[in-house]
């Protein structure tokens, strides 16, 4: 390691510069709200298809709260809700 | 007496007005258990979402109804060895909506002991004036 030849300790020192002046710092998230608490609705109907769809991607599966933003409460409600809509048919268990 | 939520899928191979007909039948074993029916929507004919029976589409029938778990039991059973009705779904839902209309109840209750907010726009006002100063970047020490 102490011996290390000239050109490689110029190009590390290089790239530390080039990482102190990035733009990851100034990366805004933008916060995510539960849709069901911002619209104050209490209970996730299993009949509301159109919904139901919005929380439904391309695959199948159910979105995930770390993307969604829903709240814990509202993504059990929303969980059996989607399931007990899969159960008869309204919405896909997977699509390929 | 209890609530609950009642679809069953109807063969597609039926007409609409047999389809009607089989929807009569759960309708009337219902209300003859004492049964009392709060809604009944029918749906019509939907495209299913995965074949069922190699079946792409159903009739699907909607009953709200205030029962007695026995009744609903038996609509089950039957609906179970029914060749026409191709899936069923029974879920209790009056547990479900209780409890959003508490909370329903106590978020107004909160909304209304909360006092009316007038000084909510003073402090962006002052805040942006002391940003912290801009340092230089990349100077090693």
């Amino acid at each position: 390691m102490s011996p290390a030849p000239r050109g490689g300790t110029r190009s590390a020192t290089a790239s530390r510069e080039g990482k102190a002046g990035g733009r990851k710092k100034f990366f805004v998230r933008r916060r995510k709200v539960c849709k069901f608490c911002a619209e104050k609705l209490e209970y996730v109907d299993w009949k509301d298809v159109k919904l139901l769809q919005s929380f439904i991607p391309e695959r199948g599966k159910i979105l995930p709260r770390r993307i969604s933003g829903t709240c814990a409460l509202h993504q059990r409600m929303l969980q059996t809700a989607i399931k007990r809509a899969r159960s008869i048919a309204l919405i896909p268990y997977a699509t390929d | 007496m209890r609530l609950y939520d009642i679809v069953a899928l109807v063969t597609p191979d039926l007409t609409d007005e047999d389809a009607q007909k089989v929807a009569a039948e759960y309708r009337k074993i219902l209300s003859d258990g004492g049964a009392e029916i709060v809604r009944d929507e029918t749906w019509g004919r939907r495209r299913l979402a995965f074949p069922i029976q190699r079946k792409r589409e159903a009739y699907y029938h909607y009953f709200q109804v205030s029962a007695e778990p026995a009744v609903v039991a038996e609509t089950q059973r039957r609906m179970k060895l029914s060749d026409q009705v191709i899936r069923h779904l029974a879920v209790r839902s009056d547990l479900e909506l209780k409890r959003a209309a508490k909370s329903a109840a106590r978020q107004r209750e909160k909304a209304a002991k909360r006092p009316p907010r007038p000084p909510a726009p003073m402090p962006p006002a002052s805040a942006p004036l002391e940003a912290p100063p801009i340092m230089e970047k990349g100077e090693p020490s």
